[in-house]
């Protein structure tokens, strides 16, 4: 079946992407200025360490070096590494020993993905019927107010929309959502909202686009000509064409929405894989930063493959290849 | 006329182009009844498509209709709501399209396509309508229906395709069919296809066909009636003997000198000189006085009416006598520049005789 | 409307090689946003430009006695909790805005011309490797490269612009080569070849201007996204390294003390918002001016898969 062999196809080419993502990013961080091991409370207990038992040190750092394979030259690391990461073989974090990353993954990637998902949804169940209306009502005060209100909401970007609901809801309407934190629904409110205005400005923008292009098709008048109804020509019709395209918009938006939850997350102080990762980076922890990279990349990709399903079940003349 | 099916009088469309208007359609008047065939003939841009979608509601853009009636069945068509002409449109006036690529929806089963326009209208049940889709799809020459029903437009050929459109045209067994082009993006061969079979549905059902075409050959093949329209207007309505027995109009008979056939050489071709512009102001003379060769003064200054000329002829010409007179003589040389000699004596297959006139 | 013989009033003819850009000129000219947003930016250069000469205070210079103090005669824009005067802090941002966001803009779009140039005209196995990489390069985030980057050169301005710079090459590698390919085979090209036309001639006279085009719109979708970025890098603690002023660190300074300290997060967000803002709706009307038969944006977005704005992140 022609599924199957796309799936295999689509899956090997994301081993290999991501097998890509590993290698320039272990390599990158290898050849960058300080020890391998300079991560910010590990490289500070290491110089404690040298300073008071320069023996000591010199064998954890052996040992140090021959878990992490150090003393193999730098492609037989980069294999390894990725070898282990391909089997979700992580370890530990070097800030955080005692806790394995995959631990710590299994904590932050369902609020992420949460966050995300639930930003994708409301762009879609918002942005989808905004785009109709826009277009239905075209070159009127609806459709330009709707177009421009839109091409801010897609220049602005998330973190300062978060600052600005926090502005809102915690110094001028203060009490009826909570500002930071998590745990509460509610408090997952905000940072949704903050999520999704730039995806829905975006779905807004591209549905009027082409739902403007399919009004204008044949197809549409000749079912108007069949004598169906106005909204059955709307709905199934000329969207129904319309969402084929607009697929091919959703999956770029993923990625731009898995970043923008890394920034929204830091402004709510939300512990999901945007603290996990950025909190990585800056402390120079190498398992955790390439871990999270990893993780989140996949996350793209797979939906990316999603859409690409969706998008070959949504346009019969696409076959799957 | 009481026994007419549509009969549109005095039609008025404009369409607005930034400041400025274009004036589409400027008094067009045609009827067609019970199992007539009417083909409207002209360039693209006289006006011929939008005269007919606007009567149809279904224009596009900034097009509007400004004046005129078109009765169909004691209903005035522009005077109805959008749901009124919704409930006409497919079960008593169905169409057909120019582009079967384009018009039909890529993402939907051709066999839900032609069985929408059913259900919409409450025409018969589903299962009727589907038991009418598999007896349509094998009317309009698509054998295997029922494999051939949950098949997408894309897999099927242009001529195919165009056969499902007409088959969608006419599931609703309607009165009046109204065929835009339907034979202009097709292989030759298709296109006779095609045609012969619109001419079988319309003996079946007595059903009136308005025939919508730039090729003159394909409106004296299939057409009883046949009108010409240049620059919005009716130049020239006339029965198909005398509109090739007798063309009273220059255009008509440059038209005509315009026609490829097998065999023609070049030199027996007349071309029109000139192209035929868009108006931005309603035509206060002759719209195609400055391409005509026999134009005097008062075509440039006096809007010739559509007069009668004989029975059932009209033309909206003020030379049309001394056209009709040099028929046979001079005319063609005139009209159609060049002198050229013997033009094919076959315009569409039916002997064109004295058609153009011979130098 | 052929562009032949373009008059632009009665009487006044354009040489013909300027008279393409007269007319997108005109019809920029119509667009409001689109003349508001220019003028807007050009109020950002200039001020960016100047900025560090009209600044009342070095970015730098902390005044512990006016800490987080509120907008007043003295502090416009008020100051954060180590006495830095955020109306300073501001126009040193610009500066360092527009260098980082240009400087990264064009090193983009001199990799990705030259990648693209060179793998259309070329074609075979160079054309199939870069392709490769384009694919690459849009599997995943950019914004994960460029942190990347930040770890490995460090987060003072040059380091910033590579960072940002480097992995945005990609679509610009891919919009020159669908141009140069379609063009190449197009029909405007096949007639100038038939006529004799050599192959720089073609190139001149046909690719570039052509390209050329498409590329201003880019580069100025780019600008905005890049502005983004470098602020987002700030935002996940990797931007521009403090003190070192930037939009991103005030926005995410405004984050942490907004409750308190409200002010931080006034000028700095709501300019660096109108900045991104004009930057957009300058493309956009670039885009209409040049590209006059794209107005929907419907055919674009289908031809180049995300519409001209192409990346985001």
């Amino acid at each position: 079946m022609g599924l199957v062999k796309f799936l295999s196809k689509r899956l090997v080419a994301i081993a290999i992407t991501i097998s890509a993502v590993l290698a320039v990013g272990y390599v990158l961080i290898y050849i960058s200025p300080g020890t391998f091991y300079s991560s910010t409370n590990m490289g500070q207990g290491l110089s404690q360490l040298q300073v008071s038992d320069p023996t000591l040190y010199n064998q954890y750092i052996n040992s140090l070096n021959s878990r992490y394979g150090l003393n193999h030259p730098l492609i037989v690391q980069v294999v390894d590494y990725v070898w282990h990461s391909l089997s979700f073989n992580f370890g530990t974090s070097f800030e955080n020993p005692s806790v394995p990353i995959i631990h710590q993954l299994a904590s932050a990637l369902p609020i992420s993905a949460l966050l995300a998902g639930g930003a994708v949804t409301l762009a879609v169940v918002l942005g989808v019927p905004l785009g109709v209306l826009a277009a239905l009502k075209r070159n009127t005060l609806v459709d330009s107010a709707l177009t421009t209100v839109s091409m801010v909401g897609q220049a602005v970007p998330s973190y300062v929309l978060a600052v600005l609901l926090v502005l809102l809801f915690g110094v001028w309407f203060p009490g009826i959502f909570p500002v930071n934190g998590w745990g509460t629904i509610g408090e997952a409110v905000l940072p949704i909202v903050a999520l999704a205005a730039g995806n829905v400005a975006i779905v807004t923008r591209y549905t009027r686009g082409s739902m403007v292009e399919a009004l204008r098709q044949d197809y549409v008048r000749t079912a108007e000509a069949k004598g169906v109804a106005r909204r059955r020509v709307v709905l199934r019709h000329a969207l129904r064409n319309s969402l084929v395209a607009l697929v091919t918009v959703v999956g770029p938006t993923f990625a731009f929405t898995v970043i923008s939850t890394l920034w929204v997350e830091q402004i709510f102080s939300i512990p999901g894989m945007g603290s996990l990762l950025s909190q990585a980076f800056q402390d120079k922890d190498v398992p955790m930063s390439i871990t999270s990279v990893y993780i989140l990349s996949l996350l793209v990709m797979g939906m990316n493959l999603v859409v690409d399903m969706l998008y070959r079940f949504l346009d019969p003349r696409v076959k799957l290849e | 006329m009481a026994d007419e099916l549509l009969s549109v009088e005095d039609l008025h469309v404009e369409f607005e182009r930034g400041d400025s208007k274009v004036y589409a359609v400027n008094g067009a008047s045609f009827s067609v009844g019970p199992g007539e065939t009417l083909g409207i003939v002209g360039e693209s841009g006289s006006g011929k498509s939008v005269s007919v979608l606007s009567v149809m509601g279904l224009l596009r853009g900034s097009g509007q209709v400004t004046g005129g009636t078109a009765m169909f069945m004691g209903k005035d068509l522009l005077k109805l709501r959008r749901r009124q002409l919704e409930d006409i449109r497919g079960r008593d006036i169905g169409m057909i399209f120019q582009d079967p690529m384009s018009s039909l929806n890529p993402t939907m089963r051709i066999g839900d396509q032609i069985m929408e326009g059913m259900l919409s209208h409450q025409y018969t049940s589903r299962k009727g309508a589907f038991n009418r889709t598999l007896q349509l799809l094998d009317e309009v020459g698509i054998p295997e229906g029922k494999a051939r029903f949950r098949s997408y437009p894309h897999e099927f050929s242009g001529g195919m395709r165009q056969r499902v459109m007409i088959a969608m045209a006419v599931a609703c067994e309607p009165q009046l069919l109204i065929a835009d082009e339907p034979t202009t993006a097709l292989d030759v061969t298709v296109q006779t296809q095609i045609l012969v079979l619109l001419r079988q549905l319309q003996l079946k059902g007595r059903m009136g066909i308005i025939l919508i075409t730039h090729d003159f050959g394909v409106a004296t093949n299939v057409c009883d009636r046949i009108i010409v329209m240049y620059a919005g207007k009716v130049m020239e309505s006339a029965p198909l003997v005398d509109f090739l027995a007798r063309p009273a109009h220059p255009y008509t008979v440059g038209l005509k000198g315009s026609v490829i056939e097998v065999g023609t050489k070049a030199h027996q071709l007349r071309a029109i000189p000139g192209m035929a512009t868009a108006l931005t102001e309603p035509p206060r003379a002759c719209p195609f006085a400055e391409r005509c060769q026999l134009a005097a003064d008062r075509c440039l200054e006096e809007l010739p009416p559509l007069r009668p000329l004989g029975l059932g002829h009209y033309v909206a010409c003020h030379r049309a006598e001394e056209v009709l007179a040099a028929a046979g003589t001079t005319v063609g040389a005139q009209v159609g520049g060049p002198v050229g000699g013997q033009v094919g004596g076959q315009v569409g297959g039916q002997v064109a005789q004295g058609v153009t006139a011979r130098a | 409307m052929a562009v032949v013989s373009a008059t632009v009033g009665p009487g006044v003819r354009v040489p013909r090689r300027h008279a393409q850009w007269w007319l997108a000129w005109r019809r920029y000219k119509r667009n409001k946003l689109a003349v508001a947003g220019a003028a807007c930016v050009a109020v950002y250069l200039v001020l960016g430009l100047i900025g560090p000469w009209v600044a009342p205070q070095n970015y730098a210079q902390a005044n512990f006695l006016y800490a987080n103090h509120p907008p007043s005669l003295r502090f416009p824009f008020g100051t954060d909790g180590l006495g830095h005067d955020m109306l300073s802090q501001v126009l040193w941002s610009m500066r360092n805005a527009i260098e980082i966001t240009f400087g990264a803009s064009l090193l983009s779009f001199a990799i990705g011309v030259t990648l693209g140039l060179w793998g259309g005209l070329r074609g075979g196995v160079a054309d199939m490797v870069i392709m490769r990489l384009v694919d690459f390069m849009f599997a995943i985030p950019q914004f994960f490269l460029s942190l990347f980057l930040v770890v490995a050169m460090g987060r003072t301005v040059w380091p910033i612009l590579l960072a940002i710079g480097i992995p945005g090459w990609a679509q610009y590698a891919r919009l020159v080569r669908g141009l140069v390919l379609g063009m190449r085979n197009g029909e405007m090209v096949e007639a100038a070849r038939a006529f004799g036309a050599s192959r720089a001639h073609i190139a001149r006279r046909y690719l570039l201007p052509n390209v050329s085009n498409s590329m201003l719109v880019q580069i100025a979708f780019g600008i905005p996204v890049d502005l983004t970025v470098m602020a987002g890098l700030s935002v996940v603690g990797l931007g521009l390294r403090p003190p070192l002023p930037s939009f991103g660190n005030m926005i995410a300074q405004a984050g942490a003390n907004v409750l308190g300290y409200p002010w931080l997060m006034y000028f700095p967000a709501a300019i660096f918002a109108v900045i991104l803002l004009s930057f957009l709706f300058v493309a956009d009307g670039l885009q209409e001016a040049l590209n006059p038969r794209a107005e929907d944006g419907g055919r674009r977005a289908r031809r180049f898969g995300f519409g001209a704005r192409g990346r985001l992140f």
